[in-house]
């Protein structure tokens, strides 16, 4: 589903690529952690898989180049950053929010259809967070807005899932509740991606981790032995 | 009070209703985008057009047009390139623009000829015409148009680019648009309110707006009705207390501003 063949990321200015040579594969259905210091490349890697970075190497996803097919390819991923943040006058209501997500699958040209609705409306049932449907975005807490973020990328109905720290700003409860949520989603189909700081919040389903040092895949593993050693 | 012939008067209503809607529809986008020198800059474009056109005999007006929408054509690609905050990119075009305006002018003979291209920065809404009219019509109906066929793609780019593009937009050209519709909207509303004018008609409506809701397709619906009333006002204090009707128009729309920050429900505790 997802292929990195000899990938390297510079960012434009700089001589040192934060990744490099990156090889790695990952197959549809599987959840995957990512995990490493500050620093390590875990967001350029994310990034790069879903082609917001330019980069040298192949990365192919659902068979396509993400460089050639970047807008298409990514109508299917769904996207979570790290630590998203907006004032508090941002003029947009949670679940306005949470319809962009699905704006790239609805396509140009096109209003969102009932049923876009509807899925809006699942989603925030689904992450608890229907009451707050009609708040001003920027009005949320750090906890409420990660999980908005959330909702959006689920709008979308993605088939891989890309999450950078999902579990930051959220109180233990919620950490818990998001994190069998990720695991259920998998459980259904869904590849997912995560990078979290806290190995202790990595979901159990979670078989295969990955971890980075300096830009560099150090180790590529079973949970087991990657936690172990 | 001054009596004017009804056509003048007409055709002033008119411009002005049109103006208030382009300019106050594409500000709510501006505002929201931080990019609020962009009509100072624009309009600056113009002058620096304007007096290209008088050295060269050319219309100057033409010239401002050409000048205005050039520079939205090349803000984007520019800031991008550079890496740079669009703002300070704004910033530096300006201080171009208005250098190579007062170059062109040092050229011109006479002075009447600086007047002419000064008067660009100035506007006159009695001087506008049928074909004013008719142009504003067009860029009016076509901002409407463009709005309603991509809110979804402006909404998603107002929110983050960042998001909007890995939700799968592809934001460059829908950025490149809005920047497109601001020079444009400038350009064809110099000869009524005026290039440093039409500022204060983008800007004070889409901020007086932003001071009453959370949600921008409410913003974007009633910053142009918060513009035309701004322009209809300005024009009667104008007629009637005989100021300048592009200057009167400003200061209404400020004081709307002032208004809307003082009874802003936003600032309601409780």
């Amino acid at each position: 589903m997802i292929k990195l063949k000899n990938v390297e990321t510079i960012y434009e200015g700089e001589r040192t690529p934060v990744i490099k040579n990156i090889n790695l594969e990952i197959k549809k259905e599987e959840f995957l952690t990512v995990i490493g210091s500050n620093g390590a490349g875990k967001t350029t890697l994310l990034e790069t898989i879903n082609g917001l970075l330019e980069s040298r190497g192949k990365v192919i996803v659902f068979g396509k180049d993400i460089r050639k097919s970047g807008t298409g390819i990514r109508k299917n991923i769904g996207y979570v950053p790290q630590d998203f943040s907006c004032d508090s006058s941002t003029p947009f209501l949670v679940k306005d929010v949470v319809m962009m997500g699905r704006f790239g699958k609805i396509g140009v040209l096109k209003s969102p259809s009932k049923k876009d609705h509807e899925i809006v409306k699942k989603t925030l049932n689904f992450l608890g967070i229907s009451e707050f449907e009609k708040k001003p975005i920027g009005k949320l807490s750090g906890g409420q807005l990660q999980k908005v973020m959330i909702a959006r990328a689920l709008a979308k109905e993605p088939e891989i899932l890309l999450l950078d720290e999902p579990f930051s700003n959220l109180d233990l409860n919620s950490q818990d509740d998001i994190s069998e949520k990720i695991s259920f989603l998998n459980e259904k189909g869904m590849t997912i991606i995560m990078i979290v700081h806290d190995i202790s919040s990595i979901p159990e389903r979670c078989k295969r981790i990955v971890m980075m040092d300096n830009g560099n895949i150090v180790m590529d593993d079973g949970r087991e032995k990657v936690l172990g050693g | 009070m001054i009596v004017l012939p009804a056509k003048i008067i007409l055709f002033a209503i008119l411009g002005a209703f049109l103006t208030g809607i382009a300019c106050s529809l594409v500000g709510s986008f501006v505002v929201r985008m931080n990019l609020s020198s962009l009509g100072f800059c624009m309009s600056h474009a113009a002058f620096a057009g304007a007096a290209l056109g008088l050295l060269l005999y050319l219309n100057p007006l033409v010239m401002a047009i050409i000048f205005s929408i050039l520079v939205a054509f090349i803000l984007g690609p520019i800031a991008e390139k550079a890496k740079l905050n669009t703002d300070v990119v704004i910033g530096i075009i300006f201080s171009l623009m208005i250098s190579l305006g007062l170059i062109f002018l040092s050229f011109s003979p006479g002075t009447a000829m600086s007047s002419t291209a000064l008067s660009i920065l100035w506007g006159s809404i009695l001087g506008v015409t049928i074909n004013d009219i008719l142009r504003l019509t067009v860029i009016t109906f076509s901002i409407i148009l463009i709005i309603v066929l991509f809110f979804k793609e402006f909404q998603a780019i107002m929110f983050s680019r960042k998001m909007a593009e890995a939700s799968g937009i592809n934001t460059k050209p829908f950025y490149y648009l809005i920047l497109f519709l601001t020079g444009v909207t400038v350009a064809l509303s110099l000869k009524l309110v005026g290039g440093l004018l039409v500022f204060a008609l983008m800007i004070n409506p889409a901020s007086s707006a932003y001071q009453f809701f959370y949600d921008m397709k409410k913003i974007t619906i009633f910053s142009p009705i918060i513009g035309v009333f701004c322009c209809f006002l300005g024009i009667l204090l104008s007629f009637f207390l005989d100021l300048p009707t592009g200057a009167s128009i400003a200061i209404t729309s400020s004081l709307f501003f002032g208004l809307s920050v003082l009874i802003s429900p936003k600032r309601k505790r409780g």
